[in-house]
Order: structure tokens, then sequence, then C-alpha cells
């Protein structure tokens, strides 16, 4: 833990050095919130009904489908953003050589994007507040809670795509992928209620994590829901974290035997 | 003249790296190479890749190497770029496994206990780009101590340990990216002290140092780092100073075939082949060319001369008691000598020896 905490201090240090972009990155916050909200607002009539089930409020809909976007881009391509990037500069092979273990490297690469994101999710939701969205404060615990469940059962496709870059030093374009399936089929825009979209795009759409876990987190947030009441949406994420994980953490450690064994840990 | 003799023919290469393991017997090994090989596969272009779809070619990197390394010992390793020489220190860092063959380091298998290897071999391989450019050293080293499983207070006082070691005490708290290469170079070395390694891994460190700062260097090499730390330092390099002023054995490495190991005396006694120079009034003395004539010297080669004293250069085997012989064979014959001395023979010329004879003495194909 201390190793990975370590490494998310240094990556802090970094990006603090670069003062413009971390301004330029909140500002980008207001600029996004102020559209969405005037857009949601005019589209307000005829999502209604499709959401009514999921806060009836097509911002608070909008705005918590962007958070929720916002952290399967982190964990999507952070992880393989990380190791393509220890790649080239020769970083990833300095901290193989040191006791740290893979997991705890792992996850000091990408922990500060993490939290730099978590930082940009509150301040997009104080925004969207001030705003007039209304959000269940008593069910936040809940609503982390699934947060972190969504982002799990993303990681195996970052590993996925980060095993990729260590084989073969291509992402296989499954970042895009998973943000585009996430975009269209995960509910970030609209409902995908089985009454409103046809059956055999509900029936793909059940494939897609962001699914039941936005299903879920809006159930929570939006509409005050515990979290026994959301539980099979619940399951199904943990469902796929079971399944998924262990695919993905086999793939990395199966690209990185190959990375050693070809002796390219060190060419991009 | 009766004595003098042309020595028998020098071991060959695989005779020596036997003998140089069997000289270290006896000895705590830090690392231990046995049959190490290894290959890499054969970069293709597309018509190739189209036209033989299922062929693999690999090219041989390690070719059943057979070395050990002794507890302190400070190692040199030689041979013309693309020898092997890094990726065998890759594989001793747990960086790249072993097609064949085995190897340990303080008593742990780099590809079965890779995690252990890591806790007392720390390499300097990687370039200053691997260094956290917007980072002060500071920070750079601190992460390494943590990573390393150093806590707390340790952190700090190893860290500021070791920039005054390598002189980066004074600007310490400076960005990377402000730093010479001279410095990233030095901040590279700190990085892997910063874990008290017992084994050091050193890929040509001196390479960005100027000529006082890699003096320098060396000094606290020899005096810190394998004087009062102990450590065992494996130095690849192509600076002839490094290897002879810190080296107590080294091996010479082409085309991933071990081609000798000893120390560099030892190596040039061994490929018999010492240069000697003669200084002499008279370089067309007929005793001199009867000499060449029977095969007691090699060819003679006439030098400059000084103060009318003219210089020749000749090869001769057979160590100071065969030179010996020849001073007085050319005494008795009438040969006015002035100077008669060994000249070392230049790393470069030693290396290339022991490859060309690797060369002519390694298999076909």
């Amino acid at each position: 833990m201390g190793k990975a905490i370590a490494l998310i201090q240094a990556s802090w240090r970094t990006q603090r050095s670069y003062r413009v972009s971390i301004v330029l990155s909140i500002l980008s916050l207001g600029v996004t919130v102020l559209p969405v909200y005037f857009v949601s607002k005019a589209l307000q009539p005829y999502a209604a009904a499709s959401i009514a089930n999921q806060g009836g409020n097509y911002f608070g809909f909008l705005v918590i489908g962007f958070i929720a976007l916002i952290f399967v881009s982190t964990t999507v391509s952070s992880i393989p953003d990380a190791v393509g990037t220890g790649i080239g500069t020769g970083t990833l092979e300095a901290l193989l050589s040191t006791r740290a273990s893979i997991p705890s490297l792992l996850a000091g690469m990408v922990g500060y994007s993490f939290l730099w994101t978590a930082v940009k999710a509150v301040l997009f939701l104080a925004l969207a507040m001030v705003l007039g969205m209304h959000l269940s404060i008593a069910a936040s615990l809940s609503g982390i809670f699934i947060l972190v469940l969504i982002v799990l059962a993303h990681i195996p496709f970052a590993l996925i795509a980060a095993s990729l870059v260590l084989a073969f030093r291509t992402t296989g374009q499954i970042p895009s992928i998973v943000m585009i399936a996430s975009g269209l089929l995960g509910g970030v825009y609209w409902s995908m209620s089985a009454k409103i979209i046809p059956p055999w795009v509900h029936a793909i759409a059940n494939w897609v994590p962001l699914a039941p876990g936005l299903r879920a987190l809006r159930q929570t947030l939006l509409n005050g829901a515990s979290l026994g009441s959301v539980m099979p949406d619940v399951m199904l994420l943990v469902g796929f974290i079971v399944m998924l994980n262990a695919i993905g953490f086999l793939a990395f450690v199966e690209a990185l035997r190959y990375a050693r064994r070809t002796g390219t840990l060190a060419q991009y | 003249m009766s004595g003098i003799a042309a020595p028998d023919d020098a071991p060959t290469a695989a005779a020596m790296n036997d003998a140089s393991l069997a000289a270290s017997d006896g000895a705590t090994h830090a690392v231990v190479l046995e049959g190490i090989s290894k290959s890499f596969p054969v970069r293709r272009t597309w018509g190739e890749m189209l036209r033989h779809p299922l062929l693999t070619p690999r090219a041989p990197v390690l070719r059943n190497i057979n070395l050990s390394v002794a507890e302190g010992e400070f190692f040199g390793l030689l041979g013309p770029n693309g020898a092997g020489k890094t990726t065998l220190f890759k594989m001793l860092a747990t960086l790249v496994l072993p097609d064949a063959g085995t190897a340990t380091v303080g008593g742990f298998d780099v590809v079965t206990e890779s995690q252990k290897v890591r806790s007392v071999l720390a390499p300097v391989i990687a370039d200053e780009r691997s260094l956290y450019w917007r980072l002060t050293a500071y920070q750079n080293l601190e992460l390494f101590a943590k990573l390393q499983g150093m806590k707390g207070a340790a952190v700090q006082a190893r860290v500021k340990e070791v920039l005054d070691v390598v002189g980066l005490s004074d600007t310490a708290e400076k960005i990377v990216a402000a730093f010479s290469s001279g410095m990233k170079q030095r901040l590279l070395i700190a990085r892997a002290l910063v874990a008290q390694p017992r084994v050091l891994l050193l890929d040509e460190p001196t390479r960005s140092l100027d000529p006082i700062s890699a003096r320098g260097f060396r000094a606290f090499l020899r005096e810190e780092i394998s004087g009062r730390q102990g450590c065992t330092v494996l130095l690849a390099t192509h600076s002839a100073d490094e290897v002879l002023e810190l080296c107590t054995r080294v091996a010479v490495l082409d085309h991933g075939r071990l081609l000798a190991t000893g120390t560099t005396t030892s190596l040039a006694r061994d490929l018999g082949e010492e240069r000697y120079a003669l200084f002499t009034r008279d370089a067309t003395h007929p005793a001199l060319a009867a000499l060449v004539q029977r095969g007691v010297v090699g060819a003679l080669t006439v030098r400059g001369s000084e103060d009318g004293w003219e210089r020749v250069e000749m090869e001769l085997t057979g160590g100071m008691e065969h030179a010996s012989q020849v001073v007085a064979t050319l005494v008795e014959q009438g040969v006015v000598i002035a100077r008669f001395e060994r000249v070392p023979l230049p790393l470069a010329d030693l290396i290339d020896r022991i490859v060309r004879r690797g060369t002519e003495g390694a298999p076909n194909g």
C-alpha cells in the first residue's frame, strides 16, 4: 500500500508542476456542466416519461451518466496509457526492477488518475447541484460503492488493453470500443428500459457492464433507493467483476511474461 | 640460442572459460550463470511475413554462457556493441527471461525467485529518460526508496546519504529536467544505491560523465561501493581506464558467446601475444631477423626513434622468462640495447584479439 501511495504522490507532484493544465482542467468542468444543463432543460418534456423511475429529472439523469462515464474512461485508458508511457520512457523497467509487487505498481501508476477523476466528479456534482440538481445525500455511500463496482467491472478491459500494449504496442482500440459501447448502450444519454429501446438492443445492452451499474447508481442517488432494492443490478456487476477480472489479470501476467521473453519491456 | 623455443599454442577460448570457472571455485558466488542462452525474434518485413507466415526466425543473443562472480568481486564485462552485455544484465535484473540455463543472484534463481533477486540486486541499465523529470532529485530517490520498502525516517536518511555520495546534495531540490546529462547519470546510480544492494549492475555508467567526474566516480566505486559496502559489482564498459582501475576480473563477450574470462594481464598472457619494446642503435641487426625467422618472436615493427635509439616492437610469448632469454641472446650476438620493456596491450587490442580468436575457433553455423 505504501508503495502505491509513493507512486501516487510522485504522479501528483508531476501533475502539480503543470499548473496551466490543472487550471484548464477545472475550468472545463464549468464549460461542460452549463451546456448539459441547458440541453437537458430543453429535452426534459420529451425525456421525462422514459426516466420516470430514475429520478425523472433529465439534468440529474445526464449528470450521473456523465460522472459514471468519466470513471469508465479513466479506468479503461489510464492503465494502458501508464504502461505505454512507462515502456516509452523506460520507467516501467525501472519500476519492475524494484521490490514492489505488480499489483502495487499498477495501483500506484494509475491511482492519481482515479483520485483526480474523483475530484473532478465531486466538482461536477457540486456545480450541478448549484444549478438545481437533486441528489440523495443519504444514499451517497451506496452510490460510491456502486461506482467502485463500475470501476472494478471495467478494469479487466483496461488490463487486456494494457496487455496488448505490453505485447504488441497497441491497445487494440479496446478503450475506444468500451467507451462507444458504454456511451451508446450503457444508458448514459437515454434510458435503456426494455419498453423504450428495441428488444435486440436491450439484449446487447445487458452485456455492457455500465448499463446495470448506471441503473443502480441512479436508483440510489436520484431516487434514494437502498442497496438492497438494487441488488439484482449489483449482483450483475459483481458477476462481471468475478468473470472478467480473472481473464484480465491472466492476460496481463502472460503479456508481461511475453515482454520479458522477447526483451521488449523498454522498446516502444 | 638453445633453450629458446616457441611456446605451445595458447589455450582455446572454451578452455579458458572452463578454467575461469574452476579458478573461482571455493569462493561464495554472488552471481552464477550456467548454460544461459537467449534468442530474440527477428523483425521481418511485410513481404517476408506474407511469403513465410509460419516461420519464426530468431537471432541468438546469448549462447551457453557459463560464468561465476564471487561475492565482493568487481567484475568487468567487455565486448563490442551487440555482444549481449545489456541482455545479460537485464536477465540478471529479472527483466528478460532466459531460453535455457539457470542464473542465480545471491543464491536466488532469476526466474523462479525474481522477487528475492530484486531484493539483493540493483541495475543501472536504463537511460536518463527513466527518471521522473518533473520531480526533484530528492523526490526521485524518495520514491524509489519507498518502492524498495523503506519507511519513515530511514527514507530521508538514506536519500540524503546517497545524494551526498554521488555529489548531488547541493542540487537535491532542483528538478531533474534542469540537470545536465552527467548529473542525471549520477542520479541513476544514486537510485540504484538507495536500496543498499548486495549486487550492482552498471551498464556503461560513466558514458555521460566528463573525465574528471568519471575519475571521481571510479574512486567512489572503488572506495565506497566495493570497499566499504563490499558490494559485488558487474560493470559493462568500453573504458580501458575503468577496467584497469577497478576490475579484478573481466569477461569478453562477442555475438552472445563468452570468449574469455580472467584478469586483463592473464588474458593477454594466455593469448600468447605479449608485446615488448626494444630500444637499439641498429634495428636491422641480423640477430633480430634470425629470431623472427626461427619463430621465437613475432613480426618486428620499428616505431620511430628517441635520441637516436630506434624503438622496435615485437610480440613474444612465454612471459618474462622467455623475454629474458631473448635479451640475453641479443646481447650475446652484439645487439646494443638501451631499454627492453613490456608494452601494455591496449584494451581495444585485447578485446579485438579475443574476438578474432573466438571467431576463428567458433563452430560453423
